[in-house]
C-alpha cells in the first residue's frame, strides 16, 4: 500500500475518534433544563414489556398521579439489555430513565459517571424501609433507587408432598432438604419421572446460597473454601438422581418453569420473581400445580432465615434533558403508591411494609398458609454478589468453574482450587 | 483454448437433455441416488420438525425431558394467537422492506464495483481490493461501537437508514461477484470493445446477463442474511414500530424465562417467505445459461 | 500486494488498456473508479472508517464514555499474559481446522449430487438449504438433544455400533468442540452448496460431451473438468469459510456459550464479552486486531497458493 493510502486511513481514524470523543462529551453538555413547564414526555428504558407487566402497571399509576408527564417506554429485548444500554450510552443517547437490571451494570455505569446523583431520594426516603439500597451505595452516594427486591425461597408442590405422606418443608436444614429430595423422587401416576428437587443451572443456586449462609464468606475474596459443602450437596443430589442433572438441564435449555409447572419436581429453590409467573400460568389454566413457598433451607440454625437476592432499580441518565421529571418518576416508583401498583400483579416491591405484604397475599391464587407468609419475611437478605469494579471479571470465572464442576469435568475440590487460583491471578493481581 | 466464436449467451429455461455430469439412464443408480439424498434430507430436516412440533405445544411442554416429538394436544391456536400477541404484520412488513432494499442495493452496487475490480485495469485497484477483503475478516463486534457512535451523530439511529447504509454496501457481495466475473473470459469484453461498446455497455449487455446465477445467489444470500439478522436491528432499531421479525420473536423472552412455543410459532412463520424466495430463485441459478457461446 | 486469483480461462495479457499511453491509463482509472464509487462511498464511510477507528482503540484505554487514553502496548501485554486469550485462540484454530475442510467437502458433495436432472431435485435442494434458515435457537436445542450423552440418538446409535463409552459431547470438555463443528457443518453446507451450484452452472455442457466422446469415466470427468473449472468457486468458498470460521459467534453462543468451562470459547466471543459486555473497548479492539492479522495472514497465504497453482 502506498503512503497516500496510509495517510488517508490515518486521517479517517483520527476523524472517527474525534467523533467518538464528541459522543463521550455529551454527558457534560450544559444543563439547560431551566424550569420545565407544560407537559413533559419522559422516556424510560425497560426490557420486554410484554413479558414484564410491572412496567406498564407502574407507568399507568404514575401517569394517573402526574397528568403533566407522559411516559414513553423504550422497549429493549431482555436478552441483551445491558449490551444495548452500554451502546446507547456510548453514543450519547438521551433516554431519561434507565432501568438497572443488575448491580454489576449499575456499578459500571455509575463508575463511568453516566448516571445522575440521586442520593437525596434515598437518604430522605419518606415511606419506611426501602430494601436493597446497600447495593447502590457508592462511597456514600447513590445513583439509582431500587423499586423491587427479589429474594430466594423454596417452592414446593403440595400434591406431591401429600402423596408421599411428608410434612411440608417448614424451616429445614440442607441435610433435611436432601432427605426430602430422596423421599420425593419417583414416578407419578402417568409414569413420568418426578425429581425430589430441581436446581436451575445458575451458579447462584450454589454459590450465592453458600455466601449468604456462611459467616465472612465473600465471592470476591478469592477464597472459596466455603463453597465446598454446598457443592457436595448439589453434586450429590444429581449423582443420586434426586435432581435433574445439570448437563441435561443445560444442554436441553430446560426451563425451571416447565419443571415446576408440569410437576416434574417436588421442590425448587428459586427467586420470588417466579410468583407472578406461576400465578399467571394457573390463571391461564396452563398448570394445575398446587404450590406453596417455604423459607430457604439453612445450614443449621433454622430459626434465623438467611437468604439472598437482588434489587432492581431505576436511574437517571446524566444526558437526560428532563432530570426533574425523571427524579419524580424514581421517587414515585419506590414510594408506597408505586409499591402497591407492582405488588398488585405479584411483583415484590423494595418497600417493606405490612400494608404491602397484606395486599400481596390477598392476590388471587396466592397460597395463604402461615409457612408461605413466613417465607416471605426472611430475617436477612444478602446480595447475590457485591457490586464492584472486579465483579464482572470474577463472575465470568465463577461461572466457568461452576459449569465444569456441575458437568462432572472437575471434582468439587479441584474446581474450588481453580476458582481461587484464577481469581487471584487474573483479577486480584 | 478459448477461441471466441460468438459472444452471445444463450439463455434457455429448459436445459438440454443431458445437462449434467453422470448419465441417469441406470435405474439402479438412480434408485441408490434417491435413497442417498432422501436419507440426507431427513437428517437435515430434523431441527425443523422439532421447530414445528414445539410451535404446536403449550410453552411449559416445549422443553421436557425426554423430548416429546409429537405434541400431546395440538395447540393450533398458537398460529392464531401470535398475530394478536405481537404486531406480526408490521414486523413482517419491516423485515421485507429492509431485506428487499438492502438486497437490491447490495446486488446493484456490488455488481458495479465487481466489474471495476475485475474487468477494468487501473492503478491502486488491487490495493483497494485488499482493503475490501480485509474488512470481511474483522468481526463486527470489534467495530460495532465506533460505527454506532458515527450513526448516532448523524442522527440516523432508530431509522431504517442506519441498517440500509450499514448492510447495503458490504464487501462480501463485491468479493463474491468479482470471483464470478473472473470466470468470464476477457476475450468477450475485448471483442465488445472492438465492436465499440463502452465499459458501461459491456457491463450491462454482456457481464450482467452472463452472471445471472451469481447475481441470484448473492441476492438470495443477502436476503436471508438480512431477514435473519438479529444484532443489527437490535442495536439500531429501538421503536417498536420499526422492529423486524427477529426482534419480535425475541420479545417473547423475558428477564427470567421465555415463551418458546411462541418463538417457534413465529420462527415457522418467518421461514415461509424465505422458502418461497428460494423456490422462485432456484430457477435462476440452475438455468442452463452458462457460457455456451464458447467452445474450448 | 498482488491479488490475481485468475481462473484458468483468464489471459495473462492486460485486457482493457493494453499497451497503455498515459492518457489511456488515466481514463481507465477514471472508469474503474466510477464503477467502484457507489459501493466504495458506503463501504469506506460505514465499514472502513469504524474498522480503522477500532484498531486505533487497540492502543488506548476507552470505556465508551470518558475520553480515550493512549496506553501504548499495554492491552497487548495484558492479552499475551492472559491464558483465556490463548485458550480462545486455540479453540478458534481448532474450530477452523475442523469446520473449513469438512464444510467444503460436504457442500461440494451436495452440489454435485443435486446438480442433476432428478424428479423432485428442487425439494431436496430446498431441504439442504433449510438448516441455514432455521432459527438458531431451534438448531441449538435440537442438536444438544441429539447429542445428549445418555438418551440422545447419536449415542444410542454409537452404542448399537458397539462403542462402549460414547462421548459426552457438549457436556464434555474434549467433545464439545467436535459437536459444535458437526453442527456448524450441517448448518453451513446448504449455504455453500448454492455457491457451488452456481459455479457448476458455468461449466459448458460441451466439455462433458467432448470428454465422454473421448471415453473419460465419471471420475476422470470430475477430476479433469469439474474440479479445474470450479476452481474460482472453490477458492471463493475456501476464503469465505476461513474468514467465517475465524469469526464464528452465534452458533457457539446459543449452543454451548463457550462451555463447558472455556472448552469452546472463541475469539469473537471473547471480543464481545470484553468489549460490549464488560466495556473494555481498548482491550477488545486489541484482541480483534490480533484476530485480524491472523486471518489476513492465512488469507494472503491462500491467495498466494492459489496464484502459484495458476501458473
Amino acid at each position: 500500500m502506498n503512503r497516500k493510502a496510509l495517510a488517508a486511513i490515518g486521517a479517517a481514524a483520527a476523524l472517527s475518534l474525534t467523533l467518538a470523543a464528541c459522543g463521550s462529551s455529551s454527558g457534560d453538555a450544559p444543563e439547560d433544563e431551566a424550569t420545565e413547564s407544560g407537559p413533559v414526555e419522559l422516556s424510560v428504558a425497560v426490557w420486554s414489556m410484554d413479558q414484564t407487566p410491572e412496567f406498564q402497571a407502574l407507568f399507568d399509576a404514575f401517569e394517573a398521579a402526574y397528568p403533566d408527564i407522559t411516559i414513553k417506554p423504550v422497549d429493549i429485548l431482555a436478552d441483551d439489555y445491558p449490551e444495548k444500554v452500554t451502546t446507547m450510552l456510548a453514543g450519547g443517547d438521551t433516554t431519561d430513565v434507565l432501568t438497572m437490571k443488575t448491580l454489576t451494570d449499575y456499578s459500571r455505569y455509575a463508575g463511568r459517571g453516566q448516571l445522575e446523583d440521586v442520593t437525596d431520594l434515598v437518604t430522605d426516603y419518606p415511606d419506611g424501609k426501602l430494601a436493597g439500597t446497600d447495593g447502590y451505595d457508592q462511597d456514600g452516594k447513590f445513583f439509582a433507587v431500587p423499586y423491587r427486591q427479589d429474594f430466594w425461597v423454596l417452592y414446593y408442590n403440595k400434591t406431591l408432598f401429600d402423596a408421599a405422606g411428608l410434612d411440608y418443608p417448614d424451616h429445614v436444614t440442607w441435610d433435611e432438604y436432601a432427605d426430602l429430595a430422596q423421599k420425593l423422587t419417583g414416578t407419578d401416576a402417568a409414569g413420568q419421572k418426578v425429581y425430589g428437587t430441581y436446581n436451575h443451572i445458575w451458579r447462584s443456586v450454589t454459590q450465592a446460597a453458600a455466601q449468604a449462609q456462611n459467616e465472612g464468606a465473600d465471592l470476591l475474596s478469592g477464597d472459596y473454601g466455603f463453597l465446598k459443602d454446598q457443592y457436595d450437596l448439589n453434586v450429590g443430589l444429581q449423582k443420586d438422581g434426586y435432581a435433574l442433572d445439570y448437563s441435561t438441564a443445560k444442554t436441553q435449555q430446560v426451563s425451571y418453569r416447565t419443571m415446576f409447572e408440569t410437576q416434574a419436581t417436588a421442590m425448587m429453590p428459586m427467586g420470588t420473581w417466579y410468583i407472578s409467573g406461576i400465578l399467571q400460568a394457573k390463571k391461564d389454566g396452563k398448570s394445575t400445580v398446587e404450590w406453596g413457598i417455604a423459607p430457604m433451607p439453612q445450614v443449621d440454625d433454622v430459626d434465623q432465615t438467611t437468604t439472598f437476592g437482588g434489587p432492581t432499580a431505576f436511574a437517571v441518565n446524566k444526558a437526560s434533558k428532563h432530570k426533574d421529571a425523571a427524579k419524580t418518576f424514581l421517587a414515585f416508583a419506590a414510594s408506597l403508591e408505586g409499591a402497591k401498583a407492582i405488588s398488585a400483579i405479584g411483583v415484590v416491591p423494595a418497600l417493606q411494609s405490612d400494608d404491602v405484604t397484606a395486599a400481596y397475599f390477598a392476590l388471587d391464587g396466592m397460597p395463604t398458609d402461615e409457612l408461605s407468609k413466613e417465607a416471605f419475611a426472611p430475617d436477612d437478605v444478602a446480595l447475590e454478589i457485591a457490586p464492584s469494579d472486579i465483579t464482572a471479571d470474577v463472575d465470568v470465572i465463577l461461572n466457568e468453574e461452576h459449569d465444569l464442576i456441575m458437568v462432572g469435568e472437575k471434582s468439587v475440590d479441584q474446581g474450588i482450587a481453580d476458582m481461587e487460583s484464577r481469581v487471584k491471578q487474573d483479577v486480584l493481581d | 483454448m478459448s477461441v471466441v466464436e460468438a459472444p452471445i449467451a444463450t439463455v434457455s429455461l429448459d436445459p438440454p437433455d443431458v445437462p449434467s455430469p453422470g448419465p441417469e439412464r441406470h435405474p439402479v443408480r438412480t434408485a441408490v441416488m434417491y435413497v442417498l439424498i432422501t436419507v440426507i434430507a431427513l437428517g437435515v430436516l430434523v431441527p425443523f420438525v422439532w421447530m414445528v412440533s414445539s410451535s404446536l405445544k403449550n410453552n411449559n411442554e416445549v422443553f421436557t425431558v425426554p423430548t416429546q416429538w409429537i405434541p400431546r394436544d395440538f395447540q393450533w391456536h398458537n398460529y392464531v394467537d401470535i398475530w394478536s400477541r405481537i404486531p406480526m404484520t408490521t414486523y413482517l412488513r419491516n423485515s421485507l422492506f429492509l431485506s428487499l432494499v438492502i438486497t437490491f442495493l447490495q446486488v446493484l452496487t456490488g455488481s458495479f464495483a465487481a466489474y471495476g475490480f475485475s474487468k477494468v485495469r487501473w492503478r491502486g485497484r488491487d490495493a483497494l481490493f485488499v482493503a475490501y477483503i480485509a474488512t470481511i475478516a474483522v468481526p463486527w463486534q470489534a467495530y460495532m461501537v465506533p460505527q454506532y457512535v458515527m450513526l448516532q451523530k448523524a442522527g440516523l439511529v432508530n431509522t431504517f437508514w442506519s441498517l440500509i447504509l450499514l448492510q447495503a454496501f458490504g464487501a462480501f457481495g463485491v468479493f463474491l461477484l468479482r470471483q464470478y466475473y473472473l470466470t468470464i473470459p476477457d476475450e468477450l469484453c475485448e471483442a465488445a470493445r472492438i465492436d465499440g461498446l463502452s465499459e458501461y455497455g459491456i457491463y450491462r449487455r454482456i457481464i450482467l446477463p452472463l452472471s445471472k446465477p451469481a447475481l441470484a445467489s448473492l441476492a438470495l444470500l443477502t436476503f436471508v442474511a438480512t431477514w435473519n439478522d438479529y444484532m443489527g436491528p437490535f442495536i439500531y432499531l429501538t421503536s417498536n414500530e420499526l422492529w423486524t421479525v427477529q426482534l419480535g420473536l425475541k420479545s417473547f423472552v423475558g428477564l427470567f424465562d421465555g415463551d418458546y412455543a411462541m418463538i417457534m410459532t413465529g420462527s415457522v412463520i418467518s421461514v415461509v417467505p424465505i422458502l418461497v424466495i428460494f423456490l422462485l430463485g432456484q430457477k435462476y441459478f440452475i438455468q442452463g445459461i452458462a457460457t455456451s457461446g464458447l467452445k474450448g | 500486494m498482488a491479488i490475481t486469483a485468475a481462473p484458468p480461462t483468464a489471459p495473462t495479457a492486460t485486457s482493457a488498456g493494453s499497451g497503455t499511453t498515459g492518457r489511456q491509463s488515466r481514463r481507465n482509472t477514471l472508469i474503474g473508479i466510477s464503477f467502484i464509487l457507489p459501493n466504495f462511498l458506503g463501504f469506506a464511510l460505514l465499514t472502513l472508517v469504524p474498522v480503522v477507528a477500532a484498531f486505533g482503540l487497540a492502543f488506548m484505554e476507552w470505556d465508551s464514555y470518558n475520553p480515550a487514553e493512549f496506553v501504548g502496548l499495554d492491552n497487548f501485554q495484558k492479552m499475551f499474559g492472559n491464558d483465556t486469550f490463548w485458550i480462545a485462540l486455540r479453540n478458534t484454530l481448532y474450530y477452523g481446522i475442523g469446520h473449513v475442510p469438512l464444510t467444503l467437502l460436504c457442500s461440494l458433495g451436495l452440489a454435485l449430487v443435486l446438480n442433476r436432472k432428478l424428479r423432485g431435485v428442487r425439494f431436496f435442494r430446498t431441504a439442504a438449504f433449510f438448516p441455514y434458515v432455521t432459527s438458531m435457537v431451534a438448531v441449538a436445542v435440537v442438536w444438544n438433544m441429539l447429542f445428549n450423552p445418555t438418551m440422545g440418538p447419536v449415542n444410542q446409535l454409537l452404542t448399537t455400533l458397539g462403542v462402549a463409552n460414547p462421548p459426552g459431547w457438549t457436556s464434555s470438555t474434549d467433545w464439545a468442540m467436535p459437536a459444535v463443528i458437526i453442527t456448524s457443518v450441517w448448518r453451513d453446507m446448504g449455504y455453500y452448496m448454492i455457491l457451488f451450484l452456481a459455479g457448476l452452472q458455468t461449466i459448458p455442457v460441451e466439455y462433458y460431451e467432448a470428454a465422454r466422446v473421448d471415453g473419460a469415466n465419471a471420475w476422470q470427468r470430475f477430476w479433469h473438468i469439474t474440479l479445474p473449472t470450479l476452481r474460482p468457486t472453490t477458492f471463493l468458498v475456501l476464503i469465505l469459510l476461513t474468514v467465517g470460521s475465524f469469526k464464528v459467534f452465534d452458533l457457539i453462543v446459543v449452543m454451548t456459550d463457550g462451555g463447558p468451562g472455556r472448552a469452546t470459547l472463541v475469539l469473537s466471543q471473547l471480543i464481545y464479552r470484553e468489549g460490549i459486555a464488560q466495556g473494555e473497548f481498548g482491550y477488545a479492539s486489541a484482541i480483534s486486531l490480533v484476530l485480524f492479522v491472523i486471518v489476513l495472514l492465512v488469507t494472503v497465504l491462500q491467495f498466494r497458493l492459489g496464484e502459484r497453482k495458476d501458473r
